[in-house]
């Protein structure tokens, strides 16, 4: 549908005010900027801690309320107080790590993850994130009384497309031009890198709140090159937190507990999980119930966690082809790396003590703002520049169920392939292209990226038509995958967006959904944007039953009519939420239709050639 | 090439000489001349990293990022192409095979008939060690796998030197079929004892974990 103002925000003839660093964390964000040639984090106010906690309350009265206030409710309200959503990010509902021990209410269908909450619609962790990315540009908008548009964002080395996709996202739904996806690890040595001006090679062992990554980086002439990296981006130190709160649980004899039960009881044991760092043993208390824990009972319970991480960094090294005497020097980041049982093993594991310091809390967010000042101030230009990798294959699906891999872990991005596809029967007019990502063979083992069927192809023997499918993956390691038609080279082409994520459409619906809810108006804020939706999703509508009214099924078009009618119906009235139900249920009704349009312009990359041109 | 800027002859370099704007890529440029290298199989590693450092900090997407969209557009064809040449020619084993590609053989391909065209005596070869090596996983011995991978290793080596050689050669004078056919027989050699190799690995791996 339509490509409209919201999400236009490159503009090169206005200023762009201030560009920052975001590390966007499980358990906490923080924003950074450089400011007189260093990087600093920004707090909310002086003397003030600059982590923002990563959680974020939904009143019922529509309020939004994030950060550590909104943790504070947590226990009261765990329905509606959604923390560590970045494990859900890019995933869907059936996904192991959204079934993990937790607290939330899902809605039930669709692709995505939706947490029912008491003030409204359910909510994507595309906007829970966005929640958390407004309030830290506000953040820094009151740190520099300016307007702040441009950002480098962090995520994980080892998240996959649909993971950065939303990130991105959130990113826009927050106002945010997403400059970079910048990953973690990288962050953090060019965070180190710059101090201490080093040469060599590095690896950094980074252990979130809900991610672990591991990267190994050559530095050479202020170049970051990442040789390989690794990870799983459904591990960290929420898992230390889930082991502790089980054993808590079987001993309070709670088979089934509620979801407030289950926050609190989380709550105590992260906190006893801290503790541990400087005691060998400490009391965890949760209502009544009190309880001992030993530092060697807690390390005896995440070592299967910690053992996982090794085995990762081992294929890690591995694939850069280097050995751990080999390096110079290992760098701990994230918040799990305080926990002494992990500290020991990763000197183990590389036979050296770790480099910790800057603190790593803040070496994410710290390299996110120096990546955002060399992406944005022309003089730093020739000084320093990543090179990173992409950390999971891409494939296509062939016959039997198998994966091909057109693009291998590690390489270098921006990176690009292509596969010629013909057709295998006499007069076939389809093609289907399945887009995997991950290591194993079998289709059912990968994350499934994109699907779509290039339809169209003039009739003609097997073998003889040739649709060339294109790979790009961008610096962000972002895929994009295009159709081309080959034999001509007609540069005609369509861009094939990855099918978990959210379309355009969604985001600037989501946009102009939650556009500052903390405001006093809000109603009447929500009223005006509704309007506004309404008359672009009107107008679409319109537009597309007069340009393609004949791909209608029949009895179709009066539905869609009438939908329309209760739009503009409903628009005359003050109801926020039943205009947004009146468009949503517009949106549904068109869909089917839509779902053709789109169909269509895919197949007429491959259709109006004759024969002869194949 | 004409300059999209000045419309200038850009001499197929990354950047317009006269004007100094980034410049598309010509069409049909090889790896080669990305880095402006003769079209042979001895590159020097180390010069060509230094050189891909260098068209790195130039040509890198970051370097445009607040550039307008065309510039952004060809700084990551560039970058793109510039990281494909260096993947391929840094690489000795993929750097003959690119070489073999520029003579019209593409092993790549699935549908290459070159490798339907493989000598009796090497598809017998293939057969054994399947068969050797489907035992070996059936009675889970990682030992007698990694074995036979030691063995299937100095093959794949012996049979890249083989396929250097005869690249050299080509190089020296004017195309000769047999050569181009020798070198495809042992590049195809190489292809299936790394395949091999690589299902060692993956067995390796699951017997581990």
């Amino acid at each position: 549908m339509s490509k409209n103002g919201y999400l236009q925000i490159h503009d090169p003839l206005k200023p762009k005010g201030y560009a920052v660093g975001i590390d966007l964390g499980t358990t906490n964000s923080l924003v950074a900027s450089v400011i007189q040639g260093k990087p600093r984090c920004l707090a909310a106010d002086e003397g003030e801690s600059n982590l923002l906690p990563s959680v974020v309350h939904y009143g019922k009265d529509g309020g939004v309320v994030v950060g550590a206030r909104a943790k504070t409710l947590a226990a009261e309200h765990p329905t509606d107080t959604i923390v560590s959503v970045k494990r859900f990010m890019g995933r869907s509902p059936e996904d192991a790590e959204t079934r993990k021990l937790g607290a939330y209410k899902f809605a039930s269908g669709g692709k995505v993850v939706r947490f029912e909450v008491s003030g409204g619609q359910p909510v994507t962790p595309i906007e829970v994130s966005g929640e958390i990315l407004r309030a830290l540009k506000r953040r820094a908008e009151s740190h520099f009384s300016g307007r702040v548009e441009q950002a480098v964002i962090t995520v994980p080395a080892y998240f996959d497309d649909a993971q950065r996709q939303a990130t991105k996202d959130a990113g826009r739904l927050a106002g945010l031009e997403v400059l970079r996806l910048l990953n973690e690890p990288t962050a953090a040595a060019l965070a180190y890198g710059l101090d201490k001006g080093s040469q060599g090679t590095y690896a950094v062992y980074d252990l979130g709140g809900g991610t672990f990554d591991v990267s190994i980086l050559k530095l050479v002439d202020g170049i970051f090159e990442v040789k390989s990296t690794g990870g799983d981006s459904a591990l960290g130190g929420d898992d230390f937190d889930r082991a502790i709160a089980q054993r808590v649980l079987e001993a309070m004899g709670q088979s089934s507990p509620t979801p407030s039960l289950v926050a609190e009881v989380l709550a105590a044991s992260r906190k006893a999980k801290e503790a541990l760092t400087d005691a060998p043993e400490v009391e965890l208390t949760v209502g009544s119930h009190r309880q001992a824990l030993k530092r060697s009972d807690f390390e005896e319970w995440i070592r299967p966690f910690v053992q996982k991480t090794g085995v990762v960094c081992r294929r890690a090294l591995k694939d850069a082809g280097v050995t751990a005497s080999e390096l110079d020097g290992v760098i701990l980041v994230g918040g799990a790396t305080r926990v002494p049982a992990v500290r020991r093993f990763v000197a183990e594991q590389f036979g050296r003590e770790p480099l910790s310091d800057i603190d790593p809390d803040q070496v994410v967010a710290l390299g996110a703002a120096v990546q955002a000042d060399l992406l944005t101030n022309v003089d730093r230009q020739d000084e320093v520049l990543l090179l990173d990798v992409i950390p999971l294959s891409l494939g296509l699906e062939t016959m039997g169920g198998l994966v091909e891999k057109l693009i291998q872990r590690n390489s270098t991005i921006p990176t690009a392939a292509a596969q010629i596809f013909t057709t295998f029967k006499d007069g076939q007019t389809g093609l289907d292209v399945h887009v995997l990502q991950g290591e194993r063979e079998l289709v059912e083992d990968c994350r499934s990226l994109a699907r779509f069927t290039l339809s169209g192809i003039p009739p003609m023997p097997a073998g003889m038509a040739r649709v060339e499918v294109r790979f790009q993956v961008d610096a962000d390691g972002i895929l994009a995958v295009t159709a081309k038609e080959q034999s001509t080279g007609t540069t005609q082409s369509i861009t094939v967006k990855p099918s978990h994520g959210l379309t355009d459409e969604e985001i600037e619906t989501m946009l102009l959904d939650s556009i500052d809810h903390a405001e006093d108006d809000v109603q009447v804020r929500q009223l005006r944007e509704q309007r506004v939706e309404a008359e672009r999703v009107l107008t679409e509508a319109s537009r597309q039953l007069g340009e393609h009214g004949e791909l209608l099924a029949e009895g179709e078009r009066a539905p869609i009519e009438a939908a329309m009618a209760k739009v503009r119906e409903v628009a005359q009235g003050n109801d926020h939420h039943a205009l947004k139900e009146a468009i949503h249920a517009l949106d549904e009704q068109c869909k089917p239709f839509v779902e053709r349009v789109m169909n269509q312009a895919l197949t007429k990359v491959v259709a109006g050639h004759s024969v002869e041109e194949f | 090439m004409k300059c999209w800027n000045c419309e200038k002859d850009t001499q197929g370099r990354p950047f317009c000489p006269d004007c100094g704007k980034i410049a598309a890529r010509p069409p049909g440029a090889s790896h080669f001349d990305v880095f402006g290298l003769p079209r042979t199989y001895d590159v020097d590693v180390a010069a060509l990293e230094r050189q891909y450092r260098e068209l790195s900090l130039k040509l890198h997407p970051d370097r445009f990022a607040q550039a307008d969209a065309r510039e952004r557009r060809l700084s990551l064809e560039q970058t793109t192409a510039l990281n494909e040449a260096s993947k391929t020619l840094k690489d000795p084993t993929k750097r003959a095979f690119y070489l073999l590609k520029l003579h019209g053989v593409d092993l790549e391909r699935e549908d290459a008939g070159a490798q339907k065209d493989m000598p009796l005596e090497f598809l017998e070869e293939v057969m054994e060690l399947r068969e050797a090596l489907d035992e070996a996983m059936e009675a889970k011995d990682v030992e007698r796998a990694r074995k036979m991978a030691t063995d299937v290793e100095t093959r794949r080596k012996a049979a890249l030197q083989e396929a250097v050689d005869t690249l050299r050669t080509l190089e020296k004078g004017p195309p000769v079929e047999s050569s181009v056919k020798k070198a495809s027989h042992a590049l195809g050699r190489v292809r299936y004892f790394t395949r091999f190799l690589e299902q060692v690995e993956t067995f390796e791996e699951e017997m581990l974990s």
